[in-house]
C-alpha cells in the first residue's frame, strides 16, 4: 500500500512499513488503556445516514499532548458509520481494523481489542504533532479507501474518566448482544468453512474443519479465528473450504469439505460427517480437548477430556482412548472434539445429540451445565456414580437414561454360535476396531469364514 | 532488524554470565533497545539482570488454553496474547526482559504456538540488540527456537563434554540447516594458567574462537546474595574479558 500521497498533509507518516511497531515504556509519550486501566474500549458503531457528519473528530477530554508524560489514562475511541450497503453484523469485522489501521501510523501502537485495548503514543511522534485530530484524519481515510461501502464517518476519542466510564458501559452491552447474536449463528448461515492442518506434523491424514457451529478439536480456533487467519496468511495452515453443494444437511456432509479434506489427507479420508461420531466421523488429531467413547453394553456414548486422569467406565484412561481415535483415523464412536462443540445445537445430533451421552466426568458436568439439556442432567453417570459398565448400565436403568429404551428387554447372556455357509461376512472398507489397547484397521478387505462365533467378552 | 545473539553450551557451563555481561556491556555503551530473552528454564537471567519478571511465555500459553473456551466468538486470540507479551515483560529504562518459561503440559499446543511464533518472530524489528539465554543442550536447535539468530555464541568450560556440546551444536546446525553468520566459542572458568591450552582446543572444534572468561570469586557471591551482574565494577576481570568478546564479535 503506498499511502504517502494521501497522508502527505499530515505531521506523522503512515503506512504498512509502521505496523507491528513496539513502544517501549521510557519512549512513549503517554499509555491510553492497557492494562494499568479498568475502562478502556473501542467500538464501531453503524448509524444511519442522519446521525453522522462524515469527517467530524470530537475529542471529549485533554488532548494527547495534554496528558501527562509518562501516565496510562483511561481511554475510548467510538467510530459512528453510515452507508447504504452497511449492516449492523459487520460492526464486529470494521471494528477490528481499528488496530490494523492505528498500526500503519507512525509512533502508534494499538494491541489488544475490545475492552481490552493497549494503546502507545511515541514521544518523538507526539512531538511531531501526532494528536486525536491527526489519528482521526489517518483512521477516516483508510476506513474509507479499503471500504468503500463507508459513506460517511465520524470520530469521538475519549480521555475523560467520568465520559469514557459511561460510553464503556454501552460498549461492554453492545459486545455482548454482538456475541449473542455470533453465538446463534449456523452453518447455514456462512458459505465457508475453515480447515487446519496444523497438526499434520503428527497427525499427518488429519485435517480439521471448523464450521460456525463445529469448533475446531483443540478448542483453539473458531470460526472467526479461523476467518482471521485465512485473511492474513490465505495459503498458510488455515485456509477456507468453500461448502458447495451440501450432501446431507442433517449429518454435515458438504461437497467442499470432501474435495479438501480427501486432497490434503492425501487420499487417506475422503468423507467427512460433521455431526457425527459414527461412519464418517470428522478425524481427529491428537490433541484434541475431549474424546468420546461408545460403549456398546449401553448403545451410549461417554466423553473424557484431558484433564480426567482417572479411569472410565470403558476400562480406559483419557491417553488410552485418545491412542484409539488419534492420528487422523475415523474411528466408529471415537471421537475427538473440543468443549465449544458440546456447546453447539449441532453436537452428535444425527447420533441423538446429548441423549446419547451415558458418562462423563464431574467436571466436564459442571462446565456444561447450562447445555446440558434440564431433563437429562441427572440422568447422565459421572466417576462418582459408575466407574464400570455394571455400574453404569444400573446407574442408567435406575434414573431412566433415554438410551435404555433402546436396549433389548433381556439380552441373551451369550449369543448362540450359528453355522452358516461359508460365505462374505463383512465388507469393511477402512474401519478401526478399538480394542483395548490396540486397534486393527482393515482396509478394503473382504473376510470369508467358515464360521463365525460371536461370543460376550467375560 | 536488529542484531540477534543466542548464547548456547551445556548445562553449569555459564551461559547466564555471558548473556548478563554482554547486556551489561550494551547497557553501558549508551544502548536503549535491548531485548533479554530468557529461553533456559533452569536458569535465570532476570536474576542476574536484577530483574524480578513474574510471569512467563509458558503461563500465558497456559491461560489462553485454559481459557479460550469463555472467549467472546469473534474475539482475536492472537491480538489477545500479543498484549499478553507486552504484559509480561519487565521493562527497565535500556532493556526488557522476557522469560519463557517451562515447557509444555500435555495439552494442544499447535494452534497457540503457530500464533505465538509469529509474535516472536517479529520481535527484532522493534529492538536493536535481541539476547537470547538458551535451554542448555541442544533442543533449541531441533525445536528451531533459535532461528532468526544472526550470531550463536557457545560457551564450554574445561570439561571434554563442554567441548562436544559445542561441536554437536556445529554439527547439528549444519544438518539441520540452520545457517549463522558467525558461530563463535567461548571457554570460561579459564585460569590464566590453562589459557594457552584451551585456545588451542577451540581451535581444533573449528569454531571461530571469541574469547576466555577467568573464574571470578565476586561473580559466585553476586549469584550468592541475589545481586545484579549489570552492577559488577569495571575492574572485574570477567567484566574485561566480555568487554573484549564484544568487540571481538562486533556486538558494538
Amino acid at each position: 500500500m503506498s499511502t504517502s500521497g494521501m497522508f502527505a498533509d499530515l505531521p506523522v507518516e503512515v503506512g504498512l512499513a509502521y505496523e507491528g511497531e513496539r513502544i517501549r515504556k521510557p519512549q512513549m509519550h503517554v499509555e491510553l488503556g492497557g492494562p494499568n486501566v479498568k475502562e478502556k474500549f473501542e467500538l464501531l458503531r453503524v448509524k444511519s445516514p442522519e446521525e453522522v457528519e462524515d469527517g467530524k473528530i470530537t475529542i471529549i477530554g485533554p488532548d494527547v499532548q495534554d496528558l501527562e508524560e509518562g501516565s496510562s489514562v483511561p481511554f475510548g475511541i467510538y467510530i459512528e458509520v453510515s452507508g447504504d450497503k452497511l449492516e449492523v453484523e459487520m460492526e464486529g469485522v470494521m471494528e477490528r481494523r481499528i488496530h490494523d489501521f492505528c498500526n500503519y501510523i507512525e509512533g502508534f501502537m494499538h494491541l489488544n481489542q475490545r475492552d481490552s485495548i493497549w494503546l502507545r503514543l511515541d514521544k518523538k511522534a507526539v512531538k511531531k504533532g501526532l494528536n486525536f485530530d491527526v489519528t482521526g484524519k489517518a483512521l477516516q481515510r483508510l476506513f474509507k479507501s479499503e471500504m468503500s461501502i463507508i459513506e460517511k464517518m465520524q470520530i469521538t476519542f475519549l480521555t475523560e474518566p467520568v465520559e469514557v466510564k459511561k460510553k464503556f458501559q454501552e460498549a461492554l452491552d453492545i459486545y455482548e448482544a454482538r456475541d449473542a447474536r455470533a453465538r446463534g449463528m449456523t452453518d447455514n448461515d456462512v458459505d465457508v468453512f475453515y480447515g487446519c492442518t496444523l497438526c499434520q506434523s503428527f497427525a499427518p491424514s488429519h485435517i480439521c474443519v471448523i464450521s460456525a457451529q463445529r469448533y475446531a478439536n483443540c478448542g483453539a480456533i473458531s470460526w472467526f479465528d479461523g476467518r482471521a487467519a485465512a485473511k492474513v496468511d490465505p495459503k498458510g495452515p488455515v485456509f477456507e473450504i468453500p461448502k458447495e453443494k451440501c450432501l446431507d444437511e442433517w449429518k454435515g456432509e458438504y461437497e467442499g469439505i470432501n474435495k479438501i479434506v480427501s486432497e490434503k489427507s492425501l487420499g487417506e479420508i475422503d468423507r467427512i460427517q460433521l455431526y457425527t461420531a459414527f461412519d464418517y466421523p470428522h478425524t481427529s488429531c491428537g490433541c484434541f480437548e475431549i474424546t468420546t467413547f461408545y460403549v456398546p453394553e449401553c448403545d451410549g456414548l461417554g466423553v473424557v477430556h484431558r484433564d480426567f486422569k482417572g479411569q472410565t467406565p470403558s476400562g480406559l484412561t483419557f491417553g488410552g482412548l485418545a491412542d484409539s481415535t488419534g492420528g487422523g483415523r475415523q474411528v466408529n464412536g471415537f471421537h475427538g472434539i473440543s468443549f465449544e462443540y458440546m456447546r453447539s445445537p449441532k453436537f452428535l445430533q444425527v447420533d441423538g445429540g446429548w441423549n446419547r451421552i451415558v458418562w462423563l466426568p464431574t467436571e466436564v458436568k459442571e462446565k456444561m451445565k447450562d447445555y446440558i439439556p434440564k431433563e437429562l442432567y441427572d440422568k447422565i453417570a459421572t466417576e462418582d456414580d459408575a466407574t464400570d459398565i455394571v455400574s453404569l448400565k444400573e446407574f442408567l436403568k435406575e434414573k431412566g437414561h433415554p438410551v435404555v429404551e433402546k436396549w433389548v428387554e433381556k439380552p441373551p447372556d451369550a449369543i448362540e454360535a450359528q453355522t452358516l455357509e461359508a460365505m462374505p461376512v463383512g465388507t469393511i472398507s477402512g474401519v478401526g476396531i478399538p480394542s483395548g489397547g490396540i486397534t486393527i484397521i482393515l482396509k478394503n478387505a473382504k473376510i470369508h469364514a467358515e464360521k463365525v462365533i460371536i461370543k460376550r467378552a467375560k | 532488524m536488529g542484531k540477534v545473539i543466542a548464547v548456547s553450551g551445556k548445562g553449569g557451563v555459564g551461559k547466564t554470565i555471558l548473556a548478563s555481561l554482554l547486556i551489561r556491556k550494551l547497557v553501558k555503551s549508551g544502548k536503549k533497545s535491548i531485548l533479554a530473552i530468557d529461553a533456559d528454564p533452569d536458569s535465570n537471567l532476570p536474576d542476574a539482570l536484577g530483574v524480578s519478571v513474574e510471569r512467563s511465555l509458558g503461563d500465558i500459553r497456559e491461560e489462553l488454553i485454559s481459557k479460550q473456551s469463555e472467549f467472546p466468538p469473534d474475539y482475536s486470540k492472537t491480538a489477545w496474547l500479543e498484549a499478553k507479551v507486552l504484559e509480561i515483560m519487565a521493562e527497565m529504562p535500556s532493556f526488557d526482559v522476557i522469560v519463557m518459561g517451562k515447557p509444555e503440559g500435555p495439552g494442544c499446543y499447535c494452534a497457540v504456538n503457530h500464533m505465538l511464533r509469529s509474535i516472536i518472530d517479529s520481535l527484532p524489528r522493534s529492538y536493536d540488540y535481541i539476547i537470547i539465554d538458551t535451554e542448555a543442550g541442544l533442543e533449541h536447535l531441533s525445536r528451531r527456537t533459535t532461528r532468526g539468530v544472526d550470531d550463536m555464541i557457545v560457551v564450554t568450560d574445561l570439561s571434554v563434554h563442554g567441548f562436544k556440546t559445542a561441536e554437536r551444536i556445529k554439527n547439528l546446525s549444519k544438518e539441520l540447516g540452520i545457517e549463522f553468520k558467525h558461530l563463535y566459542l567461548v571457554g570460561n572458568r579459564v585460569n590464566p594458567s590453562h589459557e594457552k591450552m584451551i585456545s588451542e582446543k577451540i581451535k581444533s572444534t573449528g569454531l571461530e574462537f571469541a574469547g576466555l572468561i577467568p573464574e571470578e570469586k565476586e561473580i559466585t557471591e553476586y549469584n550468592l546474595v541475589g545481586k545484579s551482574l549489570l552492577d559488577l565494577p569495571e575492574s572485574s576481570l570477567a567484566v574485561k574479558a566480555v568487554d573484549d568478546i564484544a568487540k571481538k564479535i562486533k556486538l558494538i
